[in-house]
Protein backbone atom coordinates (compact mmCIF):
# COMPACT_ATOMS: atom_id res chain seq x y z
CA UNK A 1 0.00 0.00 0.00
CA UNK A 2 1.24 3.49 -0.85
CA UNK A 3 2.52 5.78 1.87
CA UNK A 4 0.24 8.51 3.22
CA UNK A 5 2.58 11.25 1.93
CA UNK A 6 2.46 9.80 -1.57
CA UNK A 7 -1.31 9.53 -1.41
CA UNK A 8 -1.51 13.13 -0.24
CA UNK A 9 0.74 14.40 -2.99
CA UNK A 10 -1.23 12.49 -5.62
CA UNK A 11 -4.39 13.93 -4.05
CA UNK A 12 -2.98 17.45 -4.34
CA UNK A 13 -2.17 16.83 -8.00
CA UNK A 14 -5.70 15.60 -8.65
CA UNK A 15 -7.08 18.62 -6.79
CA UNK A 16 -5.02 21.01 -8.91
CA UNK A 17 -6.27 19.24 -12.02
CA UNK A 18 -9.87 19.72 -10.88
CA UNK A 19 -10.55 16.03 -10.17
CA UNK A 20 -12.05 16.56 -6.73
CA UNK A 21 -13.68 13.13 -6.50
CA UNK A 22 -10.34 11.36 -6.92
CA UNK A 23 -8.56 13.88 -4.66
CA UNK A 24 -11.13 13.26 -1.92
CA UNK A 25 -10.69 9.50 -2.22
CA UNK A 26 -6.89 9.75 -2.05
CA UNK A 27 -6.98 11.97 1.07
CA UNK A 28 -9.39 9.47 2.64
CA UNK A 29 -6.98 6.62 1.94
CA UNK A 30 -4.10 8.61 3.40
CA UNK A 31 -6.16 9.30 6.54
CA UNK A 32 -6.61 5.57 7.18
CA UNK A 33 -2.93 5.14 7.97
CA UNK A 34 -2.30 8.71 9.16
CA UNK A 35 -5.45 9.75 11.06
CA UNK A 36 -3.77 12.49 13.12
CA UNK A 37 -2.52 14.63 10.26
CA UNK A 38 -4.42 17.98 10.32
CA UNK A 39 -3.38 18.92 6.76
CA UNK A 40 -5.06 15.83 5.37
CA UNK A 41 -8.33 16.96 6.95
CA UNK A 42 -8.15 20.51 5.59
CA UNK A 43 -7.20 19.24 2.15
CA UNK A 44 -10.09 16.81 2.13
CA UNK A 45 -12.38 19.57 3.43
CA UNK A 46 -11.41 21.73 0.47
CA UNK A 47 -12.08 18.89 -1.96
CA UNK A 48 -15.44 18.28 -0.30
CA UNK A 49 -16.31 21.98 -0.54
CA UNK A 50 -15.73 21.78 -4.28
CA UNK A 51 -18.01 18.74 -4.39
CA UNK A 52 -20.72 20.59 -2.40
CA UNK A 53 -20.50 17.99 0.38
CA UNK A 54 -21.06 20.58 3.08
CA UNK A 55 -21.72 18.32 6.06
CA UNK A 56 -18.63 16.21 5.37
CA UNK A 57 -16.56 19.38 4.96
CA UNK A 58 -17.78 20.54 8.38
CA UNK A 59 -16.76 17.18 9.85
CA UNK A 60 -13.25 17.49 8.37
CA UNK A 61 -12.82 21.07 9.53
CA UNK A 62 -13.92 20.10 13.03
CA UNK A 63 -11.59 17.09 13.06
CA UNK A 64 -8.69 19.30 12.02
CA UNK A 65 -9.42 21.86 14.76
CA UNK A 66 -9.24 19.11 17.36
CA UNK A 67 -5.69 18.39 16.21
CA UNK A 68 -4.69 21.96 15.35
CA UNK A 69 -6.99 24.57 16.93
CA UNK A 70 -5.27 27.45 15.12
CA UNK A 71 -5.51 26.13 11.58
CA UNK A 72 -6.50 29.04 9.38
CA UNK A 73 -7.51 26.72 6.55
CA UNK A 74 -9.76 24.68 8.85
CA UNK A 75 -11.59 27.81 10.02
CA UNK A 76 -11.86 29.06 6.45
CA UNK A 77 -13.26 25.72 5.20
CA UNK A 78 -15.69 25.53 8.11
CA UNK A 79 -16.87 29.04 7.39
CA UNK A 80 -17.48 28.28 3.72
CA UNK A 81 -19.37 25.08 4.55
CA UNK A 82 -21.49 26.74 7.22
CA UNK A 83 -22.30 29.57 4.85
CA UNK A 84 -23.54 27.09 2.26
CA UNK A 85 -25.61 25.40 4.97
CA UNK A 86 -27.02 28.81 5.92
CA UNK A 87 -25.62 28.58 9.46
CA UNK A 88 -24.74 32.25 9.31
CA UNK A 89 -23.52 32.81 12.85
CA UNK A 90 -21.10 29.88 12.64
CA UNK A 91 -19.97 30.99 9.20
CA UNK A 92 -19.13 34.48 10.43
CA UNK A 93 -17.46 33.23 13.62
CA UNK A 94 -15.09 30.97 11.69
CA UNK A 95 -14.50 33.61 9.01
CA UNK A 96 -13.40 36.15 11.62
CA UNK A 97 -11.18 33.57 13.31
CA UNK A 98 -9.58 32.71 9.95
CA UNK A 99 -9.03 36.41 9.30
CA UNK A 100 -7.36 36.92 12.70
CA UNK A 101 -5.08 33.92 12.12
CA UNK A 102 -4.27 35.21 8.67
CA UNK A 103 -3.20 38.61 10.06
CA UNK A 104 -1.15 36.99 12.83
CA UNK A 105 0.44 34.43 10.49
CA UNK A 106 3.42 34.52 8.19
CA UNK A 107 3.83 35.13 4.48
CA UNK A 108 1.96 31.95 3.51
CA UNK A 109 -1.11 33.02 5.46
CA UNK A 110 -0.90 36.62 4.21
CA UNK A 111 -1.57 35.44 0.69
CA UNK A 112 -5.08 34.52 1.79
CA UNK A 113 -5.82 37.92 3.32
CA UNK A 114 -7.61 39.24 0.25
CA UNK A 115 -9.95 36.27 -0.33
CA UNK A 116 -10.69 35.91 3.38
CA UNK A 117 -11.54 39.60 3.75
CA UNK A 118 -13.94 39.28 0.81
CA UNK A 119 -15.37 36.14 2.40
CA UNK A 120 -15.95 37.91 5.76
CA UNK A 121 -17.98 40.57 3.94
CA UNK A 122 -20.00 37.87 2.19
CA UNK A 123 -20.76 36.16 5.51
CA UNK A 124 -21.89 39.46 6.99
CA UNK A 125 -24.08 40.23 4.04
CA UNK A 126 -25.76 36.81 3.90
CA UNK A 127 -26.33 36.82 7.65
CA UNK A 128 -27.92 40.24 7.46
CA UNK A 129 -30.09 39.21 4.51
CA UNK A 130 -31.37 36.22 6.44
CA UNK A 131 -32.32 38.39 9.43
CA UNK A 132 -33.82 40.95 7.10
CA UNK A 133 -35.92 38.39 5.25
CA UNK A 134 -37.26 37.11 8.54
CA UNK A 135 -38.01 40.62 9.78
CA UNK A 136 -39.80 41.62 6.58
CA UNK A 137 -41.78 38.38 6.64
CA UNK A 138 -42.79 38.82 10.26
CA UNK A 139 -43.62 42.48 9.92
CA UNK A 140 -45.46 41.80 6.67
CA UNK A 141 -47.43 39.04 8.44
CA UNK A 142 -48.33 41.34 11.30
CA UNK A 143 -49.29 44.11 8.92
CA UNK A 144 -51.59 41.74 7.02
CA UNK A 145 -53.20 40.48 10.22
CA UNK A 146 -53.86 43.93 11.64
CA UNK A 147 -55.27 45.20 8.37
CA UNK A 148 -57.44 42.05 8.16
CA UNK A 149 -58.83 42.74 11.64
CA UNK A 150 -59.62 46.31 10.69
CA UNK A 151 -61.33 45.07 7.55
CA UNK A 152 -63.52 42.73 9.55
CA UNK A 153 -64.31 45.55 11.99
CA UNK A 154 -65.37 47.72 9.10
CA UNK A 155 -67.71 45.07 7.69
CA UNK A 156 -69.30 44.56 11.08
CA UNK A 157 -69.75 48.29 11.63
CA UNK A 158 -71.37 48.63 8.22
CA UNK A 159 -73.79 45.80 8.97
CA UNK A 160 -74.57 47.44 12.30
CA UNK A 161 -75.32 50.76 10.64
CA UNK A 162 -77.55 49.06 8.07
CA UNK A 163 -79.51 47.31 10.81
CA UNK A 164 -79.99 50.58 12.74
CA UNK A 165 -81.12 52.27 9.54
CA UNK A 166 -83.72 49.57 8.96
CA UNK A 167 -85.00 49.78 12.54
CA UNK A 168 -85.51 53.52 12.19
CA UNK A 169 -87.36 52.79 8.99
CA UNK A 170 -85.85 55.50 6.80
CA UNK A 171 -83.91 54.02 3.88
CA UNK A 172 -82.11 57.34 3.09
CA UNK A 173 -80.84 57.68 6.63
CA UNK A 174 -79.49 54.10 6.56
CA UNK A 175 -77.55 54.82 3.36
CA UNK A 176 -76.03 57.97 4.82
CA UNK A 177 -75.12 56.28 8.08
CA UNK A 178 -73.43 53.50 6.16
CA UNK A 179 -71.32 55.95 4.18
CA UNK A 180 -70.30 57.74 7.36
CA UNK A 181 -69.20 54.50 8.99
CA UNK A 182 -67.29 53.48 5.90
CA UNK A 183 -65.47 56.82 5.83
CA UNK A 184 -64.49 56.42 9.43
CA UNK A 185 -63.06 52.94 8.93
CA UNK A 186 -61.24 53.84 5.79
CA UNK A 187 -59.49 56.52 7.83
CA UNK A 188 -58.51 53.94 10.43
CA UNK A 189 -57.02 51.62 7.79
CA UNK A 190 -55.06 54.48 6.23
CA UNK A 191 -53.72 55.54 9.62
CA UNK A 192 -52.61 51.98 10.37
CA UNK A 193 -50.86 51.66 7.01
CA UNK A 194 -49.02 54.91 7.69
CA UNK A 195 -47.84 53.57 11.04
CA UNK A 196 -46.37 50.48 9.37
CA UNK A 197 -44.77 52.63 6.71
CA UNK A 198 -43.02 54.68 9.40
CA UNK A 199 -41.84 51.55 11.15
CA UNK A 200 -39.88 50.41 8.11
CA UNK A 201 -36.20 50.98 8.79
CA UNK A 202 -34.25 53.77 7.11
CA UNK A 203 -32.31 51.21 5.11
CA UNK A 204 -35.30 50.14 3.07
CA UNK A 205 -35.81 53.66 1.88
CA UNK A 206 -32.37 55.15 1.44
CA UNK A 207 -29.17 53.20 0.87
CA UNK A 208 -25.99 55.17 1.28
CA UNK A 209 -22.62 54.16 2.65
CA UNK A 210 -20.85 56.87 4.64
CA UNK A 211 -17.37 57.71 3.31
CA UNK A 212 -15.70 56.96 6.61
CA UNK A 213 -16.69 53.30 6.34
CA UNK A 214 -15.31 52.84 2.82
CA UNK A 215 -11.75 51.78 2.00
CA UNK A 216 -10.35 54.14 -0.64
CA UNK A 217 -8.52 51.32 -2.42
CA UNK A 218 -11.10 48.54 -2.75
CA UNK A 219 -14.16 50.83 -2.31
CA UNK A 220 -15.61 48.22 0.10
CA UNK A 221 -16.80 48.69 3.66
CA UNK A 222 -13.83 48.01 5.93
CA UNK A 223 -13.58 44.78 7.91
CA UNK A 224 -10.17 45.34 9.48
CA UNK A 225 -9.17 49.00 9.08
CA UNK A 226 -5.54 49.88 9.73
CA UNK A 227 -4.22 53.40 10.11
CA UNK A 228 -1.06 54.89 8.57
CA UNK A 229 1.31 57.51 9.93
CA UNK A 230 -0.64 60.19 8.13
CA UNK A 231 -3.82 59.26 9.99
CA UNK A 232 -5.67 57.76 7.05
CA UNK A 233 -7.23 54.31 7.40
CA UNK A 234 -7.46 51.53 4.81
CA UNK A 235 -8.65 47.94 4.67
CA UNK A 236 -5.72 45.81 5.77
CA UNK A 237 -5.91 43.48 2.76
CA UNK A 238 -5.87 46.43 0.29
CA UNK A 239 -3.05 48.46 1.79
CA UNK A 240 -0.90 45.36 2.30
CA UNK A 241 -1.40 44.50 -1.37
CA UNK A 242 -0.31 48.01 -2.33
CA UNK A 243 2.70 47.98 0.02
CA UNK A 244 3.82 44.66 -1.42
CA UNK A 245 4.22 46.44 -4.74
CA UNK A 246 5.42 49.77 -3.44
CA UNK A 247 6.30 50.57 0.17
CA UNK A 248 4.91 54.11 0.19
CA UNK A 249 1.95 55.93 1.69
CA UNK A 250 -0.79 56.16 -0.97
CA UNK A 251 -1.50 59.78 -0.12
CA UNK A 252 1.88 61.31 0.67
CA UNK A 253 4.21 58.83 -1.12
CA UNK A 254 6.41 58.79 1.97
CA UNK A 255 8.03 55.45 2.79
CA UNK A 256 5.60 53.14 4.57
CA UNK A 257 6.10 49.54 5.66
CA UNK A 258 3.51 46.96 6.69
CA UNK A 259 5.04 46.85 10.18
CA UNK A 260 4.09 50.51 10.64
CA UNK A 261 0.36 49.89 10.16
CA UNK A 262 -1.74 49.95 13.30
CA UNK A 263 -5.25 48.57 13.74
CA UNK A 264 -7.89 51.27 14.02
CA UNK A 265 -10.12 49.63 16.60
CA UNK A 266 -12.71 52.38 17.00
CA UNK A 267 -13.26 52.62 13.26
CA UNK A 268 -13.45 48.83 13.09
CA UNK A 269 -16.22 48.85 15.65
CA UNK A 270 -18.03 51.68 13.89
CA UNK A 271 -17.89 49.74 10.60
CA UNK A 272 -19.17 46.62 12.36
CA UNK A 273 -22.08 48.54 13.83
CA UNK A 274 -22.86 50.12 10.50
CA UNK A 275 -22.93 46.69 8.86
CA UNK A 276 -25.16 45.29 11.61
CA UNK A 277 -27.75 47.87 10.60
CA UNK A 278 -26.98 47.94 6.89
CA UNK A 279 -25.88 44.46 5.95
CA UNK A 280 -26.72 45.12 2.30
CA UNK A 281 -23.63 47.33 2.20
CA UNK A 282 -21.31 44.45 3.07
CA UNK A 283 -21.08 43.17 -0.45
CA UNK A 284 -22.42 46.02 -2.49
CA UNK B 1 -1.04 39.20 -10.02
CA UNK B 2 -4.77 39.60 -9.58
CA UNK B 3 -6.50 41.45 -6.79
CA UNK B 4 -9.83 40.05 -5.60
CA UNK B 5 -11.56 43.42 -5.67
CA UNK B 6 -10.58 44.75 -9.12
CA UNK B 7 -13.94 44.16 -10.84
CA UNK B 8 -15.91 45.26 -7.81
CA UNK B 9 -14.04 48.48 -7.48
CA UNK B 10 -14.49 49.27 -11.19
CA UNK B 11 -18.18 48.48 -10.82
CA UNK B 12 -18.47 51.03 -8.05
CA UNK B 13 -16.45 53.62 -9.93
CA UNK B 14 -18.73 53.14 -12.92
CA UNK B 15 -21.83 53.48 -10.76
CA UNK B 16 -20.48 56.72 -9.36
CA UNK B 17 -19.36 58.30 -12.62
CA UNK B 18 -22.56 57.27 -14.40
CA UNK B 19 -24.40 59.45 -11.92
CA UNK B 20 -22.10 62.42 -11.75
CA UNK B 21 -18.85 63.61 -13.25
CA UNK B 22 -17.00 66.90 -12.81
CA UNK B 23 -17.56 69.57 -15.46
CA UNK B 24 -15.73 68.94 -18.73
CA UNK B 25 -15.53 65.17 -18.21
CA UNK B 26 -17.93 62.80 -19.95
CA UNK B 27 -18.26 59.04 -20.03
CA UNK B 28 -18.42 57.77 -23.61
CA UNK B 29 -18.51 54.02 -23.11
CA UNK B 30 -17.77 51.42 -20.45
CA UNK B 31 -19.00 48.09 -21.75
CA UNK B 32 -16.67 45.98 -19.65
CA UNK B 33 -14.04 46.22 -16.95
CA UNK B 34 -11.16 46.23 -19.41
CA UNK B 35 -11.57 49.37 -21.46
CA UNK B 36 -13.42 52.64 -20.92
CA UNK B 37 -13.62 55.72 -23.09
CA UNK B 38 -14.05 59.23 -21.73
CA UNK B 39 -14.08 62.70 -23.25
CA UNK B 40 -12.44 65.66 -21.57
CA UNK B 41 -12.52 69.37 -22.28
CA UNK B 42 -10.40 72.20 -20.94
CA UNK B 43 -12.75 74.63 -19.30
CA UNK B 44 -10.79 77.87 -19.03
CA UNK B 45 -9.73 80.16 -21.86
CA UNK B 46 -6.40 78.55 -22.64
CA UNK B 47 -6.17 79.35 -26.39
CA UNK B 48 -4.35 76.07 -27.20
CA UNK B 49 -7.36 73.96 -26.22
CA UNK B 50 -10.34 76.20 -26.94
CA UNK B 51 -13.45 74.52 -28.35
CA UNK B 52 -11.77 71.12 -28.46
CA UNK B 53 -12.79 67.79 -27.01
CA UNK B 54 -10.26 65.02 -26.40
CA UNK B 55 -10.92 61.30 -26.23
CA UNK B 56 -9.22 59.25 -23.51
CA UNK B 57 -8.89 55.47 -23.49
CA UNK B 58 -8.46 53.71 -20.13
CA UNK B 59 -7.32 50.10 -20.05
CA UNK B 60 -7.47 48.22 -16.75
CA UNK B 61 -5.45 45.16 -15.83
CA UNK B 62 -6.53 42.46 -13.37
CA UNK B 63 -4.62 44.16 -10.58
CA UNK B 64 -6.18 47.59 -10.87
CA UNK B 65 -6.12 49.75 -8.70
CA UNK B 66 -2.92 48.36 -7.23
CA UNK B 67 -1.39 48.78 -10.68
CA UNK B 68 -2.14 51.95 -12.69
CA UNK B 69 -4.52 51.87 -15.65
CA UNK B 70 -3.07 52.52 -19.09
CA UNK B 71 -4.34 55.90 -20.26
CA UNK B 72 -3.82 57.36 -23.74
CA UNK B 73 -5.42 59.98 -25.95
CA UNK B 74 -7.14 58.54 -29.02
CA UNK B 75 -7.31 60.32 -32.37
CA UNK B 76 -10.62 60.53 -34.23
CA UNK B 77 -11.87 62.91 -36.95
CA UNK B 78 -13.38 65.19 -34.32
CA UNK B 79 -11.02 64.28 -31.48
CA UNK B 80 -7.45 65.53 -31.97
CA UNK B 81 -4.45 64.73 -29.77
CA UNK B 82 -3.88 67.78 -27.56
CA UNK B 83 -0.65 69.73 -28.00
CA UNK B 84 1.44 69.45 -24.86
CA UNK B 85 5.16 68.94 -24.10
CA UNK B 86 4.22 65.69 -22.30
CA UNK B 87 1.81 64.29 -24.88
CA UNK B 88 3.27 62.50 -27.91
CA UNK B 89 1.47 62.80 -31.21
CA UNK B 90 0.40 59.12 -31.01
CA UNK B 91 -1.56 59.90 -27.84
CA UNK B 92 0.91 58.50 -25.30
CA UNK B 93 0.97 60.60 -22.16
CA UNK B 94 4.04 61.14 -20.04
CA UNK B 95 2.56 61.89 -16.63
CA UNK B 96 4.14 60.91 -13.33
CA UNK B 97 0.73 59.95 -11.92
CA UNK B 98 0.25 57.24 -14.55
CA UNK B 99 3.71 55.70 -14.15
CA UNK B 100 4.68 52.79 -11.95
CA UNK B 101 6.26 55.13 -9.42
CA UNK B 102 3.75 57.95 -9.36
CA UNK B 103 0.57 55.88 -9.28
CA UNK B 104 -1.33 55.44 -6.05
CA UNK B 105 -4.31 53.11 -5.55
CA UNK B 106 -6.37 55.95 -4.09
CA UNK B 107 -6.39 57.52 -7.54
CA UNK B 108 -9.34 56.66 -9.77
CA UNK B 109 -10.71 57.27 -13.25
CA UNK B 110 -12.30 60.54 -12.23
CA UNK B 111 -9.18 61.88 -10.50
CA UNK B 112 -7.00 60.90 -13.49
CA UNK B 113 -9.32 62.81 -15.84
CA UNK B 114 -9.14 65.84 -13.60
CA UNK B 115 -5.35 65.65 -13.39
CA UNK B 116 -5.15 65.54 -17.18
CA UNK B 117 -7.53 68.50 -17.44
CA UNK B 118 -5.35 70.50 -15.12
CA UNK B 119 -2.18 69.37 -16.89
CA UNK B 120 -3.59 70.89 -20.09
CA UNK B 121 -5.03 73.96 -18.38
CA UNK B 122 -1.70 74.89 -16.87
CA UNK B 123 0.24 74.53 -20.11
CA UNK B 124 1.29 77.48 -22.24
CA UNK B 125 3.59 75.72 -24.75
CA UNK B 126 1.95 74.78 -28.02
CA UNK B 127 4.43 71.99 -28.74
CA UNK B 128 5.18 68.26 -28.63
CA UNK B 129 7.76 66.57 -26.41
CA UNK B 130 11.35 66.73 -27.67
CA UNK B 131 12.05 63.81 -30.02
CA UNK B 132 8.36 63.24 -30.72
CA UNK B 133 8.83 62.09 -34.31
CA UNK B 134 11.49 59.53 -33.44
CA UNK B 135 9.54 58.29 -30.46
CA UNK B 136 6.32 57.85 -32.40
CA UNK B 137 8.12 56.05 -35.23
CA UNK B 138 10.19 53.76 -33.04
CA UNK B 139 7.99 52.98 -30.07
CA UNK B 140 6.56 49.46 -29.89
CA UNK B 141 6.23 49.37 -26.11
CA UNK B 142 3.08 49.60 -24.08
CA UNK B 143 2.86 52.98 -22.36
CA UNK B 144 3.33 51.49 -18.90
CA UNK B 145 6.60 49.84 -19.88
CA UNK B 146 8.16 53.04 -21.19
CA UNK B 147 10.71 54.58 -18.87
CA UNK B 148 9.86 58.25 -19.21
CA UNK B 149 12.39 60.77 -18.16
CA UNK B 150 10.39 63.25 -16.13
CA UNK B 151 12.60 66.05 -17.29
CA UNK B 152 10.33 68.90 -16.38
CA UNK B 153 7.61 68.25 -13.84
CA UNK B 154 6.62 71.90 -13.82
CA UNK B 155 5.05 71.79 -17.25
Amino acid sequence: MAKPTQLKEEGNRRFQAGDYVMAEALYSQALISDPHNPTLYTNRAMARLRLSQWDSAVADGTACLQLAPDSMKAHYSLSQAHLALRAHDDALRHALRAHALCVAGGAAEHKSLGPITTHVLRCKRERWEEVERRRVRELGGLEGEVLGLLERGREEAVREAEREGLEEGGVGLGEEGRREVEEEWRGKVEAMKAVFEKARPEGERRREVPDWAVDDISFCVMVDPVITKTGKSYERASIVEHLRRQPSDPLTREPLYPSELRPNLDLKQACEEFLEQNGWAADW
Amino acid sequence: MTVPFAAKRLGKELQKISNSLPPGVELVSAENFEEWLLDIKVLDNNPIYQNQTYRLKFRFGPSYPIEPPEVVFVQLPDRPIPMHPHVYSNGIICLDLLGQQGWSPVQNVESVCMSLQSMLTGNSKDERPPGDEDFVRANRQRPKDIQFYYHDNNV
